[in-house]
């Protein structure tokens, strides 16, 4: 029986992952056309319009980034904890919990002027997520807890809380009955730089920046990366593993929280159960698409915010905007497995010593993407 | 607090369980083989909603069930092509896999949200055993989907146990060289320890929309995929123990919705008066707690986690 096999490629083409994520976003939407066409709809209509409207004209461009500025910030809080290995798939409570923080601040500190009450607001965020990973990070820096769990069941903590803040202590009472927020004050609005992006785009895109140069320039972040890849040789160091998991998951949930604090300050004016909108999730994809570089983050959460926008589009014509969802997913698959495909190539081998049944799928050769070569 | 109330919160305890013990069997299946399955979230999803269109339009719960069995088990099968078969990263696969099924899930029900079918699970009453007061209507009186999991968790047990074949199960979670050495094909028993995990999930998730909650909504899975996946750390890969715990989150999922109907005190508090939304944080800040009790307990103890979780086995690389 002649079987393939795996083999590791001597030779792999530099920027792997940028074709891979091409490869991924082919394959997405191949899928969404079978899912488009087989219920009914014009799939060249649909993507049509889900491009138009993330990407023609000012005002197009400006939602994308008005929703890749979260998803980079979730990417990036995603990314801190996974260059040393950790999985904070938490971000989306994080972000509550830091948006949560950010609004009984604004409650309590609107006399401050405009830009201090930003600041402090922003500060705020930070705590607010940090304060929600801190269980997490001790239980798995002091007692080796997995972080994928605790962080994740935190996220139903969070969102359910801020359920019974609206209901309860925090209901505004000018809102006739109505279980709501009050918005945050007018002066702790994020400034605009045009159409729907706010500088909360602008900060994103700094942090990108200090994390891409601290991660691959700075002797922190080269410990950092040493922790996360061979524990046994940091230790040989002398780095202080619990230390470098508390402020990994740390600074991650920092981030994440910061997230909600923009994306209270920015775009939503009034905290909301829904306000996490999935992008805490998202930027698992985002992180994971981007190999964790913060680089790659930044390309990534522009796509994302992309597909996106043009999911919320086509709900016009009928179309579900569960949609987006499914592409997303689709792509990070398609990635990861362009991914093996671009460093393993296939070898078809003489007979099997073994004689199970278990004829592996015929793997397909990766799509050619222009320029591979 | 009335002894109906009560009786009906022990009932509920044991369908909860139901619920999280046969996706976290599930789980435990395709852990012990050395597969972390983060996607349990998203196949009960797909379990629910297709279980529940199948349902719907054949009048039948359980081709419902099996239907959300079969497309647990293809969903199972995309986690093990990626990750198994191809070697990707296990985490980055399971979670694709739960944000791309809940995706779906929502697209695929998106026609049938409201509906209500004619025909749903039917409790089954034991003749005799039902009759006992108390035990009767609590263990003996459940739909067939109950007694089902019971039974395959004594399957599950007794496979992995006391066979040849979970000898090899087992062996491909703990060390994949020396199971291929042995002659397995450490492929093919880890994608089909995956495929059946995802059976049970997706059997799960329609457990959910033909009887506990008939129905389909999108989000109506709420985290208890995740429960499932914690739950075989609580129960240290062992199905005996997974009952436990699936027992003692079920007692948490059913008292949410009913806190408020019960007229006691504890500790000074009118639990009546407990917001639903705090108590509805209960299980999973139990899960946080749960996870960092049995990590202290094991602190000086070798993990009774399968040694070869998570890791990809390609011959070629050993």
């Amino acid at each position: 029986m002649i079987r393939p096999v795996l083999v590791r490629r001597e030779r792999v083409w530099p920027a792997v992952q940028a074709f891979a994520f091409l490869v991924g976003i082919a394959a997405a939407l191949a899928l969404g056309l079978i899912l488009l066409w087989t219920s009914g709809h014009n799939p060249a209509e649909i993507y049509e319009r889900m491009f138009d409207s993330a990407f023609m004209g000012t005002d197009s461009l400006s939602r994308t980034l008005e929703r890749a500025t979260p998803l980079a910030l979730t990417g990036l809080a995603v990314a801190v904890a996974g260059s040393m290995g950790l999985w904070n798939i938490g971000a989306e409570g994080q972000m509550m919990a830091g948006a949560t923080v950010a609004a009984g601040v604004a409650m309590v500190a609107d006399g401050l002027s405009g830009p201090v009450l930003i600041a402090v607001l922003l500060a705020s965020g930070i705590a607010g997520g940090m304060v929600l990973m801190l269980g997490p990070a001790l239980a798995r820096s002091h007692l080796g807890v997995s972080e994928i769990i605790t962080t994740l069941m935190l996220v139903y903590v969070a969102i359910r809380v801020v359920d019974w803040l609206q209901v309860g202590p925090w209901k505004d009472p000018g809102s006739l009955g109505f279980p709501r927020i009050e918005e945050v004050p007018d002066q702790a609005s994020l400034p605009g730089l045009f159409g729907r992006v706010n500088i909360g785009a602008l900060i994103a895109l700094g942090l990108l920046v200090v994390f891409s140069l601290a991660v691959s320039r700075t002797g922190w972040g080269y410990e950092l990366r040493l922790a996360g890849s061979s524990p046994n040789t940091a230790r040989y160091a002398g780095i202080s593993l619990r230390r470098k998991v508390l402020t990994a998951l740390l600074l991650s949930g920092g981030i994440a929280g910061l997230a909600g604090a923009v994306q209270l300050t920015g775009t939503e004016v009034r905290l909301t159960p829904g306000l996490s909108n999935g992008f805490g999730f998202a930027g698992i994809i985002v992180a994971a698409l981007a190999l964790m570089r913060p680089s790659g983050v930044a390309v990534a959460a522009f796509v994302f915010g992309a597909v996106q926008v043009g999911g919320q589009s086509i709900q016009t014509l009928g179309v579900s905007s569960a949609i987006s969802d499914i592409l997303q997913a689709m792509i990070l698959f398609g990635a990861l497995v362009a991914a093996v495909f671009f460093n393993y190539r296939i070898r078809w081998t003489g007979p099997a010593v073994e004689s199970s049944g278990d004829e592996p799928e015929e793997p397909e050769e990766p799509e050619p993407v222009e320029g591979a070569a | 607090m009335s002894e109906a109330a009560l009786i009906g919160l022990f009932v509920a305890t044991v369908q909860f369980g139901t619920l999280v013990f046969l996706a976290a069997l599930g789980e435990l299946i395709a852990e012990r083989a050395g597969v972390l399955n983060l996607g349990v979230e998203g196949m009960m999803a797909m379990g629910a909603a297709s279980g529940f269109m199948v349902g719907l339009e054949t009048g039948s719960p359980w081709a419902g069930f099996f239907a959300a069995a079969a497309v647990g088990a293809l969903v199972g099968g995309l986690h093990a092509l990626v990750s198994v078969v191809l070697g990707a990263d296990q985490v980055v696969s399971g979670l694709a896999l739960t944000i791309g099924g809940l995706g779906l899930a929502a697209y695929v029900g998106r026609n049938v949200v409201g509906e209500r079918p004619e025909t749903l699970f039917t409790d089954l009453g034991i003749a005799g055993l039902a009759d006992i007061p108390w035990i009767g209507e609590i263990f003996f009186d459940q739909p067939p989907v109950v007694y089902l999991t019971v039974l395959l968790g004594l399957a599950v047990w007794f496979v992995l146990s006391r066979t040849r074949l979970g000898l090899a199960v087992r062996a491909a979670g703990e060390s994949a060289p020396t199971t291929d050495t042995a002659g397995h094909s450490v492929m093919a028993l880890r994608s089909g320890a995956v495929m059946v995990g995802g059976a049970f999930a997706g059997a799960a998730g329609s457990f959910l929309s033909l009887y506990m909650a008939p129905g389909w909504v999108e989000g109506m899975v709420a985290g208890r995929g995740w429960i499932a996946v914690a739950l075989v750390i609580f129960g240290a890969w062992r199905p005996g123990r997974l009952a436990l715990g699936a027992l003692l989150f079920g007692f948490t999922l059913a008292l949410q919705p009913r806190l408020q109907s019960f007229d006691i005190e504890v500790l000074g508090v009118e639990v009546n008066r407990i917001s639903p939304a705090l108590v509805g944080i209960l299980p999973f800040v139990l899960t946080v707690v749960v996870l960092v009790i049995i990590s202290w307990r094991y602190r000086h103890r070798p993990s009774p986690a399968p040694a070869a979780l998570g890791l990809p086995y390609r011959r070629e690389e050993r």
